[in-house]
């Protein structure tokens, strides 16, 4: 349909936007990159549009993966991501199984009572006094309870239950299959983009969650996620608590170190993971985004 | 089937009770509701109640609601709420429709690729770390005001200026979610049916008529759909960025419903306050969603759910 292969002025024009379009993207995140490995007498000088670093060093990262703020924090957001994630399978899962059984009597009912629940907000404070009153503060647990399942990944997950031929059912029915059988070897199986789109997206949400571990994992300094050390020091401007912790300069290098490639270095390390299932959404996600085009 | 004929003979509670398994199965997930829904929203009695650590709250009526409407802060809150959504959600929108089109409009199928690849990436990225980019791209040495220098425009300190922040944060919106907000329009796009254009071709259309009188017609329910989709969140603003952008110099015009509930209810200790605000806020906020999802109905044939 479309003939002419020259390269007309408009197409020229729209492709350079673009490309200008995804240089915002790109250029800050490889500028932080760039500054990240440079050498402390150099990153200060360097600008913000440059993507190469200067006088190679790694000494931001020797720092941050030998603090003793920063490590805890880093296993922790590990630690929550993984068990979480795993939660909020399983509950997800198993729950889109039910619900998308045939002639389950009280589908309706639970389907309202789910859909009320995603709509309703109940706000922050009476969150906070369940979590408090269930003894979950300053546990893990609660940051991992607290989101346990997601009605929008639930009824996504449905969507590709539901696409699981009635004919396979029924035949491991009649071979004997158990529920739980059922679930781990056919429908797992028959929908492995479905289970993998929303384990990536809950991995996702749960290695960006910052905002209930500032409130609920503030026992010690060493209970916290990385992405709440990150806002201090990146978002707050809060040095002290970082640079605070005098052991960490045992070379002698505090009187050089270049705050702002430190807290380049820590940004890069909290979008690392992200990075790594980056690819994996895309791949799963993008049959379909394309096809079907449902937003988070 | 036969199976149907026996089920339709059981009663209700003999189906319930052979189903036992499965409810089950479900437990987990309802007891999870339970605790962490509904149980928080039974603490919203709180907003009618002062509260005490131990001890019975005792019951102090609309005193909390009248708190707020007659402190003169929380008008302020209420209309950078506002201000803040429409920016978003109303003058951002065309963008969206724009970046779909102009994606579709690209001949190259690999820089076509290379845009969705990038352009999506910023949508996965948490507020700590988007905040922690253009804190730094803005700052007096970041990238900005690098450019800006280069054409002869003096530097500003985008982050601490009051008079453009809000603009900040729609920008920044749009940077994050151009891409991955307008998958709904792409999608719609490409769904259109290839005949369709083979006869506007042969009826001799510009590729501006085409736009005009095949794509745009398609985004119309998409578009619809957005639209009442992001009314459901206008009394939010998008929280998590305002929380991350936020600082002492523009706190007063970019301060929103939730960081007030954050700042009274958390570090201020008035849990009475806050969860009379999160009420005010929950309920308008199901009020729209439920109104745009008949709205929607009636408009488009099908609800947001």
């Amino acid at each position: 349909m479309r003939k002419t292969k020259r390269i007309s002025l408009s197409q020229m024009v729209l492709v350079l936007f673009l490309f200008f379009i995804t240089l915002t993207m790109l250029v800050p995140l490889l500028n932080i990159l760039a500054k990240s490995f440079s050498s402390p007498l150099e990153s200060p000088k360097m600008g913000g549009l440059t993507i190469f670093p200067k006088g190679f060093d790694l000494i931001n990262y020797t720092i941050v993966f030998n603090h003793p703020i920063l490590v805890p924090a880093l296993i922790n957001s590990l630690i929550i991501t993984l068990v979480g994630t795993i939660v909020n399978i399983i509950l997800t899962t198993t729950a889109a199984y039910v619900l998308t059984r045939e002639h389950l009597t009280l589908k309706r009912p639970i389907m309202v009572f789910l859909i009320i629940m995603m709509l309703f907000d109940p706000g922050l404070v009476p969150e906070y006094l369940v979590v408090q009153k269930l003894g979950l503060m300053g546990s893990k647990w609660s940051v991992i309870l607290v989101t346990a399942v997601n009605v929008y990944y639930l009824v996504i997950m449905m969507r590709y239950f539901e696409k699981v031929p009635i004919s396979i059912v029924e035949a491991a029915t009649i071979d004997g299959a158990n529920h739980i059988q059922m679930l781990t070897k056919i429908f797992y199986p028959l929908s492995k983009a479905g289970v993998a789109t929303i384990t990536m997206f809950y991995a996702v949400v749960r290695w960006n969650e910052y905002f209930r571990s500032g409130i609920y994992l503030t026992r010690k300094s060493t209970d916290t996620v990385l992405q709440v050390i990150l806002r201090q020091f990146v978002v707050l401007g809060d040095t002290v608590s970082i640079i605070g912790q005098q052991n960490v300069f045992d070379y002698n290098v505090a009187a050089r170190v270049d705050y702002n490639a430190l807290k380049g270095a820590t940004i890069i390390v909290a979008i690392l993971p992200i990075l790594v299932l980056y690819p994996f959404v895309l791949k799963f996600y993008a049959k379909d985004v394309f096809s079907g085009g449902i937003k988070e | 089937m036969d199976k149907d004929l026996v089920k339709e003979k059981k009663s209700y509670f003999q189906r319930i009770k052979a189903e036992k398994v499965l409810y089950l199965m479900l437990l987990p997930t309802l007891l999870y509701f339970v605790l962490f829904r509904v149980l928080p929203i039974a603490n919203m009695r709180l907003a009618f109640f002062q509260f005490r650590s131990r001890g019975s709250w005792p019951f102090v009526g609309l005193k909390y609601f009248e708190m707020i409407f007659s402190s003169p802060g929380f008008k302020q809150i209420l209309f950078n709420t506002l201000i803040i959504s429409f920016m978003k959600y109303v003058l951002l929108f065309p963008a969206f429709v724009m970046f779909a089109l102009m994606l579709n409009e690209v001949r190259s199928f690999r820089f076509r690729k290379y845009v969705q690849v990038i352009s999506y990436l910023p949508h996965f990225l948490s507020w700590v770390v988007i905040a922690g980019i253009w804190i730094s791209a803005l700052s007096l040495s970041g990238g900005v005001n690098q450019i800006m220098a280069f054409f002869g425009i003096d530097a500003v300190d985008f982050m601490t200026d009051r008079n453009k922040i809000r603009w900040i944060l729609m920008l920044c919106e749009a940077w994050r979610s151009m891409g991955w907000d307008s998958i709904i329009f792409y999608t719609a796009i490409i769904a259109i049916s290839p005949s369709l254009y083979e006869a506007a071709e042969i009826d001799g259309a510009s590729r501006i008529q085409i736009i005009k009188h095949i794509i745009l017609p398609a985004l119309v329910i998409p578009m619809i759909t957005m639209f009442i989709l992001n009314l459901g969140f206008f009394l939010n603003a998008g929280f998590d960025q305002v929380f991350n952008f936020s600082n002492h110099a523009v706190e007063s015009t970019i301060d929103i419903l939730d960081t007030y509930i954050y700042r009274i209810g958390i570090e201020g200790g008035q849990y009475s306050l806050a969860t009379a605000v999160s009420l005010i806020k929950g309920v308008v906020g199901v009020l729209l969603v439920w109104s745009t999802h008949v709205f929607s109905k009636r408009l488009t044939g099908s609800g947001v759910w």
